[in-house]
Parts: structure tokens; C-alpha cells; sequence
């Protein structure tokens, strides 16, 4: 099952569980952004129109957001 | 008391009145974090909690604030729960100095009661987002177990430290390691060598081990045989034959995996212990193997939030213990280490003086020790007459001792953990030293000669009060 990720926007969203017991709520995560939510969590979190701005994440931006800690180059192999 | 599990310290706090169960229905959001911000909110005593029915995880048990209150943290350590915090910091100060006590070695656990290696975190742990724009759910009372990959022999190189971990997937977590801590040492030279790094996390261990896995230990220096100093017995281990790594004896849940090897995704924001949600970043990722759990285990997480949360008392006291005897090996004059505020941004350390400047130079020294170099960003210097832990005493030094024409130390461009919300670029910050010490020969200032003494008869006095008090509560006229 897909979905529209409330963070970036993406389409690429996917049911990643069901609640254990009762079927209660779902759980969908994000393979752009890596953003997580449950289905019964408020429509502020669950609503891509409604997630706070201040923490919407364009996809287009992913590279330029810093890697830390930095990946090292590899030692030379001793022979 | 030595606690070998989560569960025996649970039944301790139960026993003392420390252990709310809450057997109503609850909503893993909003209701967990917000339970978790107000029982903080309780006071100095504030219990732990255990719940027992979260919506859509049927029997699954959840553990909040367990260590949350200095009540809690003192039975942790053996002691009466109206514990002071000084007299828990001496306590742990004076069996720091038993380290290292070597592991008791065990082949089997409880935890090996069940094993899978078809992982699902979504129905292994009732999880709940800890604050509302947290990037996802998080394990964050989980800690984390390495071997340095040049050295695996080295169990004093083996690392035990709480690292913020993101569930991405059924079998796949995001990983924090801020480079000034071990594990990122590790993560390093396993990606040098071109290496996956093999890791166990632990979840619901005993309370012990997860006081000593916040402490910023030496490099060399094991958190289990720490462990075993604090709690005055042999801490027990049980060794991985998948990964070799030792693995707490009484832990709820172990997963195994590996961090890998040049992978970066995105990781956060997450809501952090400076009361600000962290950036957001491309970090590590563990991919996991195996999971092993007891029956019916205990999930145990905590609030994170703006100070005071649990994790402040978690991590309080194992901050400034090591500070404390880094000090005071060069320093024998150095009484106490006050490195409770926001993981030690802010640190007050009381100490005797032998000359003029005395204090500036063990507060230079400070910004130098482990921790330093990545947290104490305001060191305050304080008599040894003055405790650090009363910040009314610790005002009142600074009211009075201190001149900022003279007692001001600045150092710009100094490292500080990328965390801190006001460093710029994340990782730089200016730092300070205020020295509220009494200036010294020759440091000839002001007129201290006439202090106001405390009255005679003070002491007995307390005594007799508290009685008097203690009888007026229970009824007694």
C-alpha cells in the first residue's frame, strides 16, 4: 500500500506494519526522506498539507544536507 | 542492592513506593511523550512508570523514567531514596576509584529465550514518537556495543554507549555517533579498512549499566568493569557467538547487526536533550540480523525534552564523576564537580585554591578533559566552602567573588558537540570561564576578611529541627 509522505511530498511512501493486535493503526515509512508515522497520529503529523513547514523537506535538497560523520578513504592495502 | 536486570529494580522501586503502574488504555501519541514530560514534571521524587496497554500492541509493557528522579537514581545506587545529590555524587565518586572489577563471564541469558532473525521493530516494541516532529520513532534508552576493529581483543576498547537510534524499517535503524564518542572512533576505522562494523544494542538493561554507558569514560576504559566498581560486585556478561561482543547478562531485548559501511541516509531532527530539535543529517545505519528477548520483555525508552527530563538524572551525575577525578588527579585541591546542566554545557566545580589564579587554571584544564573538549562551553569556578549542586550558594559566589574585568576567560573557536543550538558553524563555539572563587594571594582584591560565620550550635540544631518536624508530620505534638 502507498501513500504520499507528509515530510517531502514523496509518492514513494509505503506501509511498512499493522498494529500488532486489533489492527489499530498502521504504520508507513518513507524511502526518500526516511520519515515514519502511524496512521492514527494527528492530522498535523499524518496531513502532508498540514505538516509544519518549518520541518518539510524538499527531496531536490537531500545532497546538500550535511554527512556526518564524514566517510573515510580506505588505508592502502599492505601487501 | 545490586540489580542484575530491569525487572529486579522495578520490583525495588515498586517496593518503595517509586513505580506508578498505568493499566488504563493509552495512545502511543501523544499520550507516552506527554506522560513522559509530566512525570518529570512530578519533582525531585517523581516515580518510574510502567504501562500496560498501549492501543494496538495488546499485553506489551513500556518503562518511562525509570532513572528519571534523584529518588530513583539513589535506590539505583543502594542508598535511601532522600538522598542528596551530593552525597550521590560522593558515592559514586568513591567507587569510580574501585574501577576496573573484570566481568563475571556466563553462557546463557534469559534473553536468549527467544531468537529470530525475521525482525520486525514495529511488532517487537511498542514504539511511540518521543516529541511530535521527531523524523520518526526512535530507541532512545537502547545502548550500543562495539569493538574497536584494530584492537577487537581489547575488551577495555569494547564500547557500551547510549547512541539516538531511528527505526527506518522492520530491521533497520538510523545511528547518531557524535564524533567526539567512542563508537564513531570505531565506526572510522572499520570504514578504513572497508569493514561493516558489527554491533549489539541492548534494550531495558539494569540501571547501572545504563548510568555508566552516558559516562564519557576513557577510551581504554570499560563501562562494564565500571559497572561492576559501581555496583561492588562483578558486572555479567554473556559473549555473542555471533558478533563475539559481550552482552549484558539481565537485558529485556538484544539486537545484533552491523553499521554499514560507507551508508549515509537521512537521520532526524530529533528533540534533544538542549531543548531543541537537532538538524537533520545524513548519518550511519545499522542493518540488523537477530533478535533475542526474554519472555514478555520490557520495552524501556525515555522522555527527551527541554531540561528537566529523565535523561538529565541519567546521565547527571556519570557526567561529572569522571570530570571530577580527571581534575583531581593533576588537581588533588578539586571537591566537587557540579556537570548536570544540559549534559555539562554548563559546569560548576568547587575547589580549594593554593595560590593566586589557581582556580582559572583547573578550569582551563576542564575545557581539556574528555568531556570538555566537547561540552562545558560555561565553566563556573566556586570556593570549596560553596557546593556546587546549591545554585543558591553557587549565585551567591557569583554576586559576590566575582569581577568580570578579571574573572572572565574567553576562548572563541573552541569545540563544541554540533548539537549545542547556538554553536556556529556546528561543532565551534566560544567557551567561558567565570571564577567566583575568592581571590588569593597575590591576587590581592577586594576585603573577604570579615565573612559572616555560620552561628554555633548550627549542626545540632538541623538535628533537632528535623526531628521536631518529622514528629509534627507524623502527628506528634
Amino acid at each position: 500500500m502507498s501513500a504520499i509522505c507528509p515530510r517531502c511530498d514523496s509518492a514513494k511512501a509505503r506501509r511498512l506494519a499493522t498494529a500488532p493486535v486489533d489492527g489499530a493503526w498502521e504504520i508507513f515509512g518513507c524511502p526518500v526522506c526516511f520519515f515514519t508515522w502511524r496512521s492514527s497520529e494527528p492530522d498535523s503529523i499524518t496531513d502532508p498539507k498540514r505538516y509544519d513547514p518549518r520541518f518539510k523537506i524538499d527531496p531536490q535538497r537531500i545532497d546538500a544536507i550535511p554527512i556526518v560523520p564524514p566517510v573515510p578513504g580506505k588505508r592502502p592495502q599492505s601487501s | 542492592m545490586i540489580f542484575h536486570d530491569l525487572r529486579g529494580f522495578l520490583d525495588e522501586l515498586e517496593r518503595q513506593g517509586q513505580l506508578v503502574h498505568v493499566r488504563q488504555g493509552v495512545r502511543p501519541e501523544p499520550d507516552i511523550a506527554a506522560a513522559g514530560r509530566a512525570v518529570t514534571d512530578l519533582g525531585e521524587a517523581s516515580p518510574a512508570l510502567l504501562f500496560h496497554a498501549l492501543e494496538g500492541y495488546g499485553a506489551a509493557r513500556l518503562a518511562l523514567n525509570v532513572v528519571g528522579s534523584w529518588a530513583n537514581h539513589a535506590l539505583m545506587l543502594g542508598l535511601p531514596k532522600t538522598a542528596s545529590v551530593r552525597e550521590q555524587f560522593h558515592a559514586i565518586a568513591q567507587r569510580w576509584t574501585r574501577f576496573p572489577v573484570p566481568v563475571e563471564r556466563v553462557a546463557e541469558a534469559p534473553f536468549q529465550d527467544n531468537v529470530t532473525t525475521e525482525i520486525d521493530l514495529f511488532a517487537l516494541l511498542p514504539l511511540a514518537r518521543v516529541n511530535p516532529m521527531d523524523g520518526g520513532f526512535y530507541l532512545d534508552k537502547a545502548v550500543v556495543i562495539s569493538r574497536d576493529p584494530d584492537d577487537p581483543e581489547n575488551p577495555g576498547k569494547q564500547n557500551v554507549g547510549y547512541y539516538r537510534l531511528q527505526v527506518k524499517d522492520k530491521n533497520r535503524l538510523g545511528l547518531q555517533p557524535v564524533p567526539m564518542h567512542d563508537i564513531a572512533l570505531h565506526l572510522r576505522k572499520a570504514e578504513e579498512r572497508g569493514e561493516n562494523l558489527p554491533v549489539a544494542i541492548a534494550i531495558g538493561t539494569d540501571p547501572i549499566l545504563a548510568s555508566v554507558a552516558s559516562a564519557p569514560l576513557r577510551y581504554d576504559q570499560s563501562e562494564y568493569e565500571m559497572a561492576g566498581a559501581l555496583a561492588g560486585q562483578p558486572y555479567r556478561v554473556v559473549k555473542s557467538d555471533a558478533t563475539g561482543l559481550d552482552l549484558p547478562w539481565g537485558a529485556e531485548i538484544i539486537l545484533e547487526g552491523e553499521v554499514v559501511c560507507g551508508a549515509r541516509e537521512l537521520e532526524g531532527p530529533f528533540g534533544e536533550f538542549t531543548g531543541n530539535y537537532s538538524g537533520l543529517r545524513r548519518q550511519p545505519v545499522i542493518q540488523l540480523t537477530r533478535a533475542l528477548y526474554r519472555h514478555k520483555p520490557i520495552f524501556e525508552q525515555c522522555y527527551v525534552g527541554t531540561p528537566w527530563t529523565e535523561v538529565d538524572t541519567l546521565i547527571g551525575l556519570p557526567t561529572c564523576v569522571p570530570i571530577y577525578h580527571q581534575l583531581k588527579a593533576d588537581f588533588p585541591e578539586v571537591e566537587a564537580v557540579n556537570a548536570l546542566y544540559t549534559h555539562g554545557l554548563a559546569t560548576i566545580i568547587s575547589t580549594r585554591q593554593r595560590f593566586g589564579g589557581f582556580a582559572k587554571a583547573v578550569a582551563m584544564r576542564t575545557l581539556s578533559t574528555p568531556h570538555g573538549i566537547g561540552y562545558c562551553k560555561i565553566v563556573i569556578m566556586v570556593d570549596e566552602t560553596v557546593d556546587p549542586f546549591n545554585l543558591a550558594q553557587v549565585m551567591w559566589a557569583l554576586s559576590t567573588r566575582f569581577d568580570p574585568a578579571k574573572d572572565m576567560i574567553t576562548v572563541p573557536t573552541a569545540s563544541i558537540l554540533p548539537l549545542d543550538p547556538l554553536a556556529d558553524p556546528p561543532g565551534i563555539a566560544t567557551k567561558i570561564i567565570l571564577d567566583a572563587t575568592t581571590p588569593m594571594a597575590p591576587d590581592r582584591r577586594g576585603d573577604f576578611s570579615r565573612p559572616v560565620e555560620i552561628p554555633p550550635g548550627t549542626r545540632e540544631w538541623t538535628a533537632i529541627l528535623g526531628d521536631l518536624w518529622a514528629k509534627a508530620k507524623a502527628g506528634e505534638r
